[in-house]
Protein backbone atom coordinates (compact mmCIF):
# COMPACT_ATOMS: atom_id res chain seq x y z
CA UNK A 1 0.00 0.00 0.00
CA UNK A 2 2.93 2.02 1.27
CA UNK A 3 4.49 1.42 -2.23
CA UNK A 4 1.53 2.40 -4.03
CA UNK A 5 0.77 5.56 -2.38
CA UNK A 6 4.42 6.55 -3.30
CA UNK A 7 4.40 5.30 -6.85
CA UNK A 8 0.65 7.82 -6.64
CA UNK A 9 2.61 10.82 -5.49
CA UNK A 10 5.18 10.53 -7.75
CA UNK A 11 3.11 10.48 -10.58
CA UNK A 12 1.20 13.22 -9.49
CA UNK A 13 3.33 15.77 -7.68
CA UNK A 14 4.97 17.75 -10.96
CA UNK A 15 1.87 18.38 -11.45
CA UNK A 16 0.07 19.84 -8.53
CA UNK A 17 0.77 23.50 -9.51
CA UNK A 18 -0.59 23.06 -12.44
CA UNK A 19 -4.08 20.98 -10.84
CA UNK A 20 -4.72 23.40 -8.91
CA UNK A 21 -4.43 26.62 -10.40
CA UNK A 22 -6.45 27.84 -13.61
CA UNK A 23 -3.31 29.36 -14.62
CA UNK A 24 0.05 27.10 -15.09
CA UNK A 25 3.55 28.70 -14.51
CA UNK A 26 6.59 27.28 -15.36
CA UNK A 27 10.11 28.11 -14.95
CA UNK A 28 13.19 26.80 -16.50
CA UNK A 29 16.95 28.00 -16.67
CA UNK A 30 19.68 27.63 -19.43
CA UNK A 31 23.17 27.85 -19.39
CA UNK A 32 24.08 29.17 -22.57
CA UNK A 33 28.13 28.08 -23.49
CA UNK A 34 29.88 29.01 -26.81
CA UNK A 35 32.57 26.42 -27.59
CA UNK A 36 34.76 25.60 -30.54
CA UNK A 37 33.90 22.74 -32.91
CA UNK A 38 36.62 20.75 -34.45
CA UNK A 39 36.82 23.23 -36.91
CA UNK A 40 37.25 25.84 -34.91
CA UNK A 41 34.32 27.46 -35.66
CA UNK A 42 32.07 29.05 -32.40
CA UNK A 43 28.85 27.07 -31.45
CA UNK A 44 26.78 28.15 -28.58
CA UNK A 45 24.60 25.69 -26.97
CA UNK A 46 21.99 25.83 -24.06
CA UNK A 47 21.39 23.27 -21.66
CA UNK A 48 19.47 22.98 -18.10
CA UNK A 49 22.59 23.17 -15.71
CA UNK A 50 22.64 21.71 -12.04
CA UNK A 51 25.77 23.53 -11.18
CA UNK A 52 27.01 27.03 -13.09
CA UNK A 53 30.30 29.26 -12.16
CA UNK A 54 30.77 32.95 -12.15
CA UNK A 55 30.31 34.54 -15.35
CA UNK A 56 28.44 31.88 -17.02
CA UNK A 57 25.40 33.64 -19.20
CA UNK A 58 22.16 32.15 -18.02
CA UNK A 59 19.24 32.19 -19.84
CA UNK A 60 15.86 32.63 -17.88
CA UNK A 61 12.37 31.04 -19.37
CA UNK A 62 8.65 31.28 -18.11
CA UNK A 63 6.29 29.59 -19.08
CA UNK A 64 2.36 30.43 -18.93
CA UNK A 65 -1.04 28.70 -19.31
CA UNK A 66 -4.46 29.63 -19.15
CA UNK A 67 -5.68 26.03 -18.42
CA UNK A 68 -9.04 27.04 -16.30
CA UNK A 69 -12.09 27.57 -17.67
CA UNK A 70 -11.95 31.56 -16.95
CA UNK A 71 -10.25 34.25 -18.52
CA UNK A 72 -7.33 36.08 -16.73
CA UNK A 73 -7.32 39.43 -16.62
CA UNK A 74 -4.71 42.05 -15.34
CA UNK A 75 -2.30 39.42 -15.95
CA UNK A 76 1.13 39.73 -14.68
CA UNK A 77 4.16 38.14 -14.24
CA UNK A 78 6.92 38.66 -11.65
CA UNK A 79 10.59 37.53 -11.12
CA UNK A 80 12.46 38.45 -8.13
CA UNK A 81 16.42 38.27 -9.51
CA UNK A 82 18.06 35.53 -7.47
CA UNK A 83 21.03 37.66 -5.99
CA UNK A 84 23.91 36.05 -7.03
CA UNK A 85 22.44 36.86 -10.49
CA UNK A 86 23.13 40.08 -12.37
CA UNK A 87 20.31 40.87 -14.83
CA UNK A 88 21.30 41.06 -18.80
CA UNK A 89 18.18 42.33 -20.36
CA UNK A 90 15.74 40.95 -22.45
CA UNK A 91 14.12 41.05 -26.05
CA UNK A 92 10.95 42.06 -24.63
CA UNK A 93 9.85 45.05 -24.96
CA UNK A 94 6.91 44.86 -22.48
CA UNK A 95 9.15 43.80 -19.63
CA UNK A 96 9.56 46.40 -16.61
CA UNK A 97 12.48 46.20 -13.93
CA UNK A 98 12.98 47.46 -10.71
CA UNK A 99 16.22 48.32 -8.86
CA UNK A 100 14.65 48.47 -5.26
CA UNK A 101 12.87 45.10 -4.44
CA UNK A 102 9.49 45.59 -6.67
CA UNK A 103 8.66 49.57 -5.55
CA UNK A 104 9.21 51.23 -8.28
CA UNK A 105 8.78 49.87 -11.90
CA UNK A 106 9.78 51.11 -15.40
CA UNK A 107 12.33 50.94 -18.22
CA UNK A 108 15.55 50.51 -16.93
CA UNK A 109 16.69 53.65 -18.70
CA UNK A 110 14.17 55.58 -16.91
CA UNK A 111 15.13 54.37 -13.32
CA UNK A 112 18.12 56.34 -11.70
CA UNK A 113 20.24 55.22 -8.12
CA UNK A 114 20.91 57.14 -5.40
CA UNK A 115 24.67 57.44 -5.66
CA UNK A 116 25.77 59.52 -2.77
CA UNK A 117 23.68 62.40 -1.30
CA UNK A 118 21.80 64.17 -3.42
CA UNK A 119 23.32 62.43 -6.75
CA UNK A 120 22.02 59.89 -8.88
CA UNK A 121 23.45 58.01 -12.03
CA UNK A 122 21.18 55.91 -14.20
CA UNK A 123 20.39 52.33 -13.08
CA UNK A 124 22.70 49.49 -14.58
CA UNK A 125 21.35 46.23 -15.88
CA UNK A 126 22.87 44.92 -12.28
CA UNK A 127 20.98 46.91 -10.39
CA UNK A 128 18.01 45.29 -11.56
CA UNK A 129 16.24 43.25 -8.77
CA UNK A 130 12.83 42.23 -10.02
CA UNK A 131 11.45 42.29 -13.80
CA UNK A 132 8.08 41.72 -14.62
CA UNK A 133 5.66 41.45 -17.61
CA UNK A 134 2.45 43.40 -17.80
CA UNK A 135 -0.26 41.78 -20.25
CA UNK A 136 -2.36 44.71 -21.25
CA UNK A 137 -4.51 41.77 -22.72
CA UNK A 138 -6.91 39.24 -20.64
CA UNK A 139 -5.52 35.53 -21.27
CA UNK A 140 -8.20 33.42 -22.82
CA UNK A 141 -8.97 29.79 -21.89
CA UNK A 142 -5.90 27.61 -22.90
CA UNK A 143 -3.96 30.13 -24.07
CA UNK A 144 -0.23 29.84 -23.50
CA UNK A 145 3.06 32.22 -23.62
CA UNK A 146 6.58 32.37 -23.37
CA UNK A 147 8.49 35.18 -21.09
CA UNK A 148 12.71 35.61 -20.94
CA UNK A 149 15.16 37.44 -19.46
CA UNK A 150 18.85 36.99 -18.95
CA UNK A 151 21.48 36.79 -16.46
CA UNK A 152 24.91 36.42 -15.49
CA UNK A 153 26.27 34.44 -12.44
CA UNK A 154 27.79 37.30 -10.14
CA UNK B 1 32.44 40.20 -4.18
CA UNK B 2 35.28 40.73 -6.63
CA UNK B 3 35.33 37.29 -7.88
CA UNK B 4 32.13 36.65 -8.14
CA UNK B 5 29.33 34.31 -6.13
CA UNK B 6 30.91 32.48 -3.44
CA UNK B 7 31.35 28.39 -4.19
CA UNK B 8 28.15 26.59 -2.89
CA UNK B 9 25.74 29.44 -3.07
CA UNK B 10 22.28 28.24 -4.24
CA UNK B 11 20.49 30.06 -7.11
CA UNK B 12 17.43 29.86 -6.94
CA UNK B 13 14.53 30.89 -9.15
CA UNK B 14 10.84 31.43 -8.63
CA UNK B 15 8.17 33.32 -10.83
CA UNK B 16 4.91 34.64 -9.86
CA UNK B 17 2.03 35.44 -12.03
CA UNK B 18 -1.03 37.43 -10.58
CA UNK B 19 -4.34 37.85 -12.54
CA UNK B 20 -7.70 38.65 -11.73
CA UNK B 21 -10.18 35.90 -12.21
CA UNK B 22 -13.92 36.44 -13.35
CA UNK B 23 -15.34 37.34 -10.14
CA UNK B 24 -12.71 40.01 -9.87
CA UNK B 25 -10.88 38.44 -7.01
CA UNK B 26 -6.96 38.47 -7.52
CA UNK B 27 -4.90 35.07 -8.31
CA UNK B 28 -1.61 34.29 -7.56
CA UNK B 29 0.27 31.48 -8.43
CA UNK B 30 3.71 30.83 -8.19
CA UNK B 31 6.46 28.86 -10.68
CA UNK B 32 8.41 25.83 -9.70
CA UNK B 33 11.27 26.57 -7.95
CA UNK B 34 14.77 26.10 -10.37
CA UNK B 35 17.89 25.94 -7.91
CA UNK B 36 21.23 25.96 -9.66
CA UNK B 37 24.73 25.56 -7.29
CA UNK B 38 27.44 27.89 -7.64
CA UNK B 39 30.84 25.57 -8.44
CA UNK B 40 33.89 26.72 -7.32
CA UNK B 41 36.21 28.44 -9.43
CA UNK B 42 39.70 27.35 -9.15
CA UNK B 43 42.22 31.06 -9.94
CA UNK B 44 44.94 32.50 -8.64
CA UNK B 45 47.34 34.95 -9.17
CA UNK B 46 51.18 36.03 -8.57
CA UNK B 47 52.46 39.48 -8.46
CA UNK B 48 55.82 40.65 -7.92
CA UNK B 49 56.08 43.33 -4.61
CA UNK B 50 58.90 44.37 -5.26
CA UNK B 51 58.94 48.00 -6.65
CA UNK B 52 62.39 47.51 -8.51
CA UNK B 53 65.19 44.94 -8.94
CA UNK B 54 66.33 43.82 -5.37
CA UNK B 55 70.28 45.06 -5.03
CA UNK B 56 72.83 42.27 -4.23
CA UNK B 57 75.91 42.31 -3.58
CA UNK B 58 78.18 38.21 -4.75
CA UNK B 59 78.27 35.82 -2.28
CA UNK B 60 75.45 38.17 -0.29
CA UNK B 61 72.85 35.34 1.52
CA UNK B 62 69.16 35.56 2.43
CA UNK B 63 68.28 38.24 -0.21
CA UNK B 64 64.55 38.58 -0.39
CA UNK B 65 61.93 38.43 -3.25
CA UNK B 66 58.56 39.68 -2.20
CA UNK B 67 55.61 38.74 -4.35
CA UNK B 68 51.59 38.86 -3.95
CA UNK B 69 49.85 35.28 -3.92
CA UNK B 70 46.26 36.25 -4.40
CA UNK B 71 42.97 33.44 -4.84
CA UNK B 72 41.16 35.44 -7.57
CA UNK B 73 38.51 32.06 -7.16
CA UNK B 74 35.45 32.10 -5.63
CA UNK B 75 36.07 29.95 -2.92
CA UNK B 76 38.87 28.66 -0.44
CA UNK B 77 41.71 27.05 -1.42
CA UNK B 78 44.94 25.80 -0.92
CA UNK B 79 47.74 26.68 -3.33
CA UNK B 80 51.13 25.37 -3.40
CA UNK B 81 54.31 27.23 -3.96
CA UNK B 82 57.17 26.02 -5.96
CA UNK B 83 60.33 28.56 -6.68
CA UNK B 84 62.44 28.51 -10.37
CA UNK B 85 65.36 29.91 -10.72
CA UNK B 86 66.74 28.28 -13.90
CA UNK B 87 64.90 30.70 -15.97
CA UNK B 88 65.91 32.64 -18.84
CA UNK B 89 66.85 36.38 -19.70
CA UNK B 90 69.85 36.61 -17.17
CA UNK B 91 73.50 36.31 -16.15
CA UNK B 92 73.48 33.98 -12.95
CA UNK B 93 71.06 31.82 -11.19
CA UNK B 94 70.37 32.83 -7.62
CA UNK B 95 70.13 29.80 -5.46
CA UNK B 96 67.07 29.81 -3.70
CA UNK B 97 67.35 28.86 -0.12
CA UNK B 98 63.69 28.89 1.48
CA UNK B 99 60.33 30.66 0.49
CA UNK B 100 58.76 32.43 3.90
CA UNK B 101 54.94 32.91 4.46
CA UNK B 102 54.12 36.75 5.73
CA UNK B 103 52.44 35.18 8.72
CA UNK B 104 52.33 38.07 10.87
CA UNK B 105 51.16 39.71 7.71
CA UNK B 106 53.45 43.18 7.98
CA UNK B 107 54.67 42.17 4.10
CA UNK B 108 57.97 42.30 5.37
CA UNK B 109 60.32 39.73 5.48
CA UNK B 110 60.51 39.27 9.96
CA UNK B 111 63.55 36.42 10.14
CA UNK B 112 62.63 33.76 13.17
CA UNK B 113 58.73 35.12 12.89
CA UNK B 114 57.61 34.69 9.73
CA UNK B 115 56.98 31.06 9.40
CA UNK B 116 58.72 28.91 6.51
CA UNK B 117 57.13 27.29 4.09
CA UNK B 118 57.27 23.62 3.32
CA UNK B 119 55.82 21.99 -0.49
CA UNK B 120 52.56 19.81 0.93
CA UNK B 121 52.80 20.81 4.94
CA UNK B 122 51.63 24.21 5.18
CA UNK B 123 50.35 25.34 1.80
CA UNK B 124 49.01 28.73 2.05
CA UNK B 125 44.71 28.21 2.21
CA UNK B 126 43.47 31.22 0.97
CA UNK B 127 39.93 32.47 1.06
CA UNK B 128 38.49 33.64 -1.72
CA UNK B 129 39.78 37.13 -3.01
CA UNK B 130 41.98 36.90 0.07
CA UNK B 131 46.10 37.35 -0.48
CA UNK B 132 49.27 36.39 1.56
CA UNK B 133 52.96 38.16 0.84
CA UNK B 134 55.53 34.97 -0.15
CA UNK B 135 59.02 35.91 0.34
CA UNK B 136 61.83 33.88 -1.64
CA UNK B 137 65.30 34.19 -0.05
CA UNK B 138 68.06 33.49 -1.88
CA UNK B 139 71.95 33.58 -2.08
CA UNK B 140 73.94 35.49 -4.62
CA UNK B 141 76.61 32.81 -6.28
CA UNK B 142 80.27 34.83 -5.08
CA UNK B 143 81.86 36.26 -8.27
CA UNK B 144 79.20 37.78 -10.17
CA UNK B 145 80.23 40.85 -11.97
CA UNK B 146 78.94 44.38 -11.35
CA UNK B 147 75.08 44.74 -13.27
CA UNK B 148 74.70 40.73 -13.40
CA UNK B 149 70.85 40.29 -12.99
CA UNK B 150 69.38 36.76 -11.48
CA UNK B 151 65.54 35.85 -12.36
CA UNK B 152 63.47 33.86 -9.76
CA UNK B 153 60.48 32.91 -10.79
CA UNK B 154 57.26 32.10 -8.10
CA UNK B 155 54.27 29.82 -8.94
CA UNK B 156 51.41 29.00 -7.08
CA UNK B 157 49.01 26.43 -8.20
CA UNK B 158 45.44 25.10 -6.97
CA UNK B 159 46.31 22.11 -4.86
CA UNK B 160 42.73 20.32 -6.05
CA UNK B 161 43.74 20.78 -9.65
CA UNK B 162 45.23 22.76 -12.61
CA UNK B 163 44.76 22.84 -16.52
CA UNK B 164 42.85 24.20 -19.26
CA UNK B 165 40.34 26.69 -18.01
CA UNK B 166 37.08 24.11 -17.55
CA UNK B 167 38.59 21.78 -16.34
CA UNK B 168 36.47 19.75 -13.30
CA UNK B 169 37.01 18.30 -10.86
CA UNK B 170 33.62 16.39 -9.65
CA UNK B 171 32.84 17.19 -6.15
CA UNK B 172 36.20 18.70 -4.57
CA UNK B 173 34.56 22.51 -4.89
CA UNK B 174 33.76 23.98 -1.92
CA UNK B 175 30.03 23.44 -0.34
CA UNK B 176 29.70 20.19 -2.16
CA UNK B 177 30.05 21.11 -6.15
CA UNK B 178 32.30 20.63 -8.38
CA UNK B 179 35.52 22.61 -9.00
CA UNK B 180 36.35 24.16 -12.05
CA UNK B 181 39.31 25.78 -13.30
CA UNK B 182 39.31 29.29 -14.25
CA UNK B 183 40.59 31.58 -16.51
CA UNK B 184 44.03 31.78 -15.25
CA UNK B 185 44.51 27.69 -15.35
CA UNK B 186 44.74 27.72 -11.53
CA UNK B 187 47.87 28.94 -11.35
CA UNK B 188 50.03 31.82 -11.80
CA UNK B 189 53.39 32.95 -11.92
CA UNK B 190 55.59 36.33 -11.51
CA UNK B 191 59.47 36.21 -11.68
CA UNK B 192 61.38 38.70 -9.24
CA UNK B 193 64.49 39.60 -10.00
CA UNK B 194 68.29 40.26 -8.17
CA UNK B 195 70.91 42.75 -9.66
CA UNK B 196 74.45 42.69 -8.20
CA UNK B 197 76.05 45.72 -7.34
CA UNK B 198 79.61 45.76 -7.43
CA UNK B 199 82.32 48.08 -6.71
CA UNK B 200 86.27 47.70 -7.15
CA UNK B 201 89.39 50.12 -6.10
CA UNK B 202 92.38 50.78 -8.03
CA UNK B 203 95.31 52.86 -7.26
CA UNK B 204 97.79 55.10 -8.91
CA UNK B 205 100.63 56.44 -6.91
CA UNK B 206 103.58 58.65 -8.12
CA UNK B 207 106.31 60.78 -6.39
CA UNK B 208 107.32 64.17 -6.59
CA UNK B 209 111.40 64.80 -5.36
CA UNK B 210 112.01 68.55 -4.53
CA UNK B 211 115.85 68.70 -3.35
CA UNK B 212 117.46 71.53 -0.87
CA UNK B 213 118.73 73.38 -3.84
CA UNK B 214 115.60 73.79 -5.59
CA UNK B 215 116.24 70.86 -7.74
CA UNK B 216 114.25 67.05 -8.28
CA UNK B 217 117.30 65.15 -7.16
CA UNK B 218 116.65 62.46 -5.04
CA UNK B 219 119.51 63.59 -2.59
CA UNK B 220 119.69 63.18 1.72
CA UNK B 221 117.68 65.94 2.82
CA UNK B 222 115.15 65.90 -0.85
CA UNK B 223 111.63 65.57 0.18
CA UNK B 224 109.64 63.26 -1.77
CA UNK B 225 106.14 63.73 -2.06
CA UNK B 226 103.82 61.21 -2.69
CA UNK B 227 100.03 61.03 -4.04
CA UNK B 228 98.13 58.18 -4.06
CA UNK B 229 94.63 58.38 -6.23
CA UNK B 230 91.96 55.66 -5.72
CA UNK B 231 89.24 55.02 -8.11
CA UNK B 232 86.46 53.34 -7.47
CA UNK B 233 84.97 51.96 -10.39
CA UNK B 234 81.06 50.33 -10.89
CA UNK B 235 77.54 50.76 -9.70
CA UNK B 236 77.87 48.95 -5.88
CA UNK B 237 79.48 51.19 -3.05
CA UNK B 238 82.74 50.33 -0.99
CA UNK B 239 81.66 50.76 2.64
CA UNK B 240 84.46 50.72 4.83
CA UNK B 241 87.28 51.43 2.37
CA UNK B 242 91.23 52.64 4.05
CA UNK B 243 94.21 53.63 1.92
CA UNK B 244 97.29 52.68 3.98
CA UNK B 245 100.79 53.12 2.33
CA UNK B 246 104.37 52.12 4.34
CA UNK B 247 107.15 54.79 4.81
CA UNK B 248 110.03 53.65 2.60
CA UNK B 249 112.68 52.57 3.84
CA UNK B 250 115.79 55.00 4.22
CA UNK B 251 113.14 57.76 4.61
CA UNK B 252 111.45 59.68 7.22
CA UNK B 253 107.69 60.68 7.51
CA UNK B 254 107.03 64.34 7.87
CA UNK B 255 104.87 65.32 10.67
CA UNK B 256 101.22 66.67 9.74
CA UNK B 257 101.99 65.92 5.94
CA UNK B 258 98.62 63.69 5.17
CA UNK B 259 96.63 65.34 2.86
CA UNK B 260 93.10 63.88 1.75
CA UNK B 261 91.13 65.51 -1.10
CA UNK B 262 93.84 68.80 -0.20
CA UNK B 263 92.46 68.83 3.49
CA UNK B 264 95.26 68.33 5.87
CA UNK B 265 94.66 65.54 8.33
CA UNK B 266 96.26 65.09 11.81
CA UNK B 267 99.11 62.37 12.50
CA UNK B 268 97.25 61.22 15.39
CA UNK B 269 93.80 58.65 15.94
CA UNK B 270 91.01 60.97 16.67
CA UNK B 271 88.32 62.61 15.13
CA UNK B 272 89.82 63.23 11.39
CA UNK B 273 90.48 59.71 9.37
CA UNK B 274 94.13 60.19 8.74
CA UNK B 275 96.62 58.63 11.00
CA UNK B 276 100.58 57.68 11.28
CA UNK B 277 101.42 55.22 13.36
CA UNK B 278 103.79 51.80 12.67
CA UNK B 279 105.64 53.84 10.31
CA UNK B 280 102.56 53.55 8.03
CA UNK B 281 99.94 56.20 7.20
CA UNK B 282 96.64 55.36 7.48
CA UNK B 283 93.22 57.41 5.30
CA UNK B 284 89.94 55.93 5.74
CA UNK B 285 87.31 57.12 3.20
CA UNK B 286 84.33 55.72 4.85
CA UNK B 287 81.86 54.54 2.07
CA UNK B 288 82.19 55.07 -1.34
CA UNK B 289 80.02 55.10 -4.35
CA UNK B 290 81.46 53.97 -7.69
CA UNK B 291 82.61 56.55 -10.51
CA UNK B 292 84.41 58.67 -7.62
CA UNK B 293 88.53 59.34 -6.90
CA UNK B 294 90.23 59.50 -3.19
CA UNK B 295 93.38 61.69 -3.70
CA UNK B 296 95.82 61.22 -0.37
CA UNK B 297 99.15 62.99 -0.54
CA UNK B 298 101.94 62.96 2.67
CA UNK B 299 105.70 63.92 2.39
CA UNK B 300 108.72 62.00 4.00
CA UNK B 301 112.65 63.07 4.39
CA UNK B 302 115.12 60.96 2.91
CA UNK B 303 117.75 60.65 5.27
Amino acid sequence: MLKLLLAFMALVAPATAFATDSVALSSMVFVEKTISDADGKAKTTLHEPKVVTPGDRLIFIVNYQNRGAAVARNFVVTNPLPNAVAYQGTADAAAEVSIDGGKIWGALAALKVADGANRWRSARPEDVTHVRWTMKQAIPVGAQGKLSFRGIVR
Amino acid sequence: MAVGTTAGTTISNTATASYDDPGGNQVSVPSNTVDIVVDELLDVTVATADAGDIVVTPGSINRVLSFTVTNTGNGSEAFRLTPNAAVGGDQFDPTTTSIVLDTNGNGVYDAGIDTVYTQGTNDPVLASDASIRVFVLSSIPAGQNDNDRGIVELTAAATTGTGAPGTTFAGQGQGGGNAVVGSTGADGTDSGRYIVQNATISFAKSAVVADPFGGTTSVPGSIITYRLIATISGSGTLTNAAISDAIPTGTTYQNGSITLEGTTLTDAADGDTGSFASNAITVGLGSVSGGQTRTVTFRVRIN
